[in-house]
């Protein structure tokens, strides 16, 4: 219950900022929108084919919130009150998460409306490529904690906006890992950006045949590592503002 | 039973000691003041007293049950209102009252946060966003989310400071009416604020406690007519 009335209270923070929803949501359809006007001559571009990109990069929108909500949680000292309260870490950690989860099924309903007025076709697989996206998200969320646990909040939305653009040039939204080099490559499959996307595409366009083995694992490592990391810095971050 | 009662109660981070083994006991209902210079450890003090952080060393008593082991228990039973203003800056007075009140798990709670609304006259305010509100206006909301739980020991950690004569004048009525109710632990750099609120003062300087007793008592140890020489004499070990 204690989870459940944090989470409340976080997305009521959240969705107040209006700047939140015109970065979260408002950009990636636009984007979305304005590169399918162009016919781009390349695969990347393809609804099929960039939809699931702009759902990814809609979700470091997701890390940048969670990362400003956390960091201005601790300078307002609401977290010297709450460490004070009954509250245990992991409630703190699933509050964060699950009032990002309702922003995270509004963007995703949003990118796949405008994908299909655009002219993608539907099939339940959308639906499917939305569920799994949600548990792709966990990974940006527990980025953002980690972020906003170390960080000032300007501190964070510069932390953040690394993010962002690691995503642009490294999850294959706009172009191919192979187009720069060998060593682009590398790194492409070293983070875990282009395995995400590449996930919500096979399933999207029921094609798990380009969901490789190293995808699905680098994600799981990935996401999982996040999250017990995101729960230890926050609580000894938490531990340590207070000192 | 005392209220707080602690032994050889020390802080240390890494080499600086900041609470160098205080023993204090404070009463149920009274109202004690902590006060030192900038560093003399009263924010550390208090944060080992509301379980915030772990004593290095020594042992803390809230009203009978150990700081350490029944950390969960005691946590329902104090609350604090920290230095700086702590509440969801988004959120309207009335969400940020039922916010806290669901972190309490308070079962009745229109009827606490209709109460809280009255004692604290907060009902010109309660649809406004914390964070449009004046300073005056947040520290009154600070308080009143620190009472929702229905505390037996409140924390006021420098509940006025920055604020201008009149909101603290209103804030000091307030904090009267809890007096003899709650057992309250502040902090303050106001000398007046001490004299005028509270039945026993501590004052810490580096580290230490360095003497405790009403103002009354501590003008007459330091031979000073009024308090704030008698804290600088005693603070500072005679030396200004």
């Amino acid at each position: 219950m204690r989870t459940i009335n944090f989470a409340k209270r976080n997305f009521k923070e959240i969705i107040r900022d209006p700047l939140s929803i015109i970065f979260a949501i408002i950009l990636p359809l636009f984007l979305l929108f304005i590169f399918q006007q162009f016919n781009i001559p390349s695969e990347n571009y393809e609804l099929h084919n960039f939809t699931p990109g702009i759902v990814v990069f809609g979700f470091t929108f997701i890390t940048l919130f969670s990362a400003m909500l956390v960091s201005k949680d601790r300078t307002s000292s609401l977290l010297i009150r709450l460490g004070i309260s009954p509250m245990k870490s992991i409630e703190y950690i699933l509050g964060y998460m699950l009032a990002i989860l309702p922003i995270i099924v509004i963007q995703n309903i949003l990118f796949f409306i405008l994908a299909i007025v655009l002219g993608l076709e539907f099939s339940v697989h959308i639906i499917f490529a939305m569920l799994v996206s949600i548990v792709v998200a966990i990974l940006f969320i527990a980025l953002g904690i980690i972020i906003g646990s170390v960080a000032s909040e300007k501190g964070s939305s510069g932390i953040s906006s690394v993010i962002i653009q690691l995503v642009c040039f490294t999850s294959g939204m706009y172009f191919p890992k192979e187009a720069l080099g060998k060593g682009f490559r590398f790194i492409c499959e070293c983070l875990p950006f282009e395995s995400c996307v590449t996930i919500i595409r096979g399933i999207m366009n029921n094609n798990t045949d380009i969901i490789s083995g190293r995808n699905v694992v680098l994600f799981f490592v990935y996401t999982i590592a996040a999250v017990i990391c995101s729960a230890v810095v926050f609580k000894k971050k938490m531990i340590s503002d207070n000192k | 039973m005392y209220a707080i009662e602690t032994k050889n109660l020390t802080k240390k981070f890494k080499e600086k000691t900041a609470v160098n083994g205080i023993d204090l006991t404070i009463n149920e209902g009274e109202l004690f003041a902590l006060l030192g210079t900038n560093g003399a450890g009263k924010t550390t003090t208090i944060k080992m007293l509301s379980t915030l952080i772990l004593p290095t060393d020594g042992e803390v008593k809230i009203l009978g049950m150990d700081v350490v082991k029944d950390s969960q228990k005691i946590k329902e039973i104090l609350n604090v209102s920290p230095q700086k203003t702590a509440i969801a800056p988004n959120l309207s007075v009335k969400e940020n009252l039922e916010f806290m009140a669901g972190v309490y798990q308070i079962p009745n709670k229109e009827a606490k946060i209709d109460e809280l609304v009255k004692l604290f006259k907060l009902d010109e305010v309660l649809k406004q966003k914390a964070k449009t509100l004046s300073g005056g206006w947040q520290r009154k909301v600070s308080i009143a989310i620190a009472l929702i739980n229905e505390p037996k020991i409140l924390f006021l950690d420098e509940p006025t400071l920055g604020l201008d004569v009149i909101a603290r004048k209103e804030l000091w009525k307030v904090i009267e009416k809890l007096k003899g109710n709650i057992t309250i632990i502040l902090t303050t750099h106001y000398m007046e604020e001490a004299e005028s609120l509270s039945d026993r003062v501590g004052i810490m300087a580096k580290g230490d406690l360095v003497d405790v007793g009403t103002t009354e008592e501590l003008k007459t140890k330091a031979s000073t007519d009024n308090f704030e020489d008698a804290f600088v004499k005693i603070a500072t070990g005679g030396e200004l």
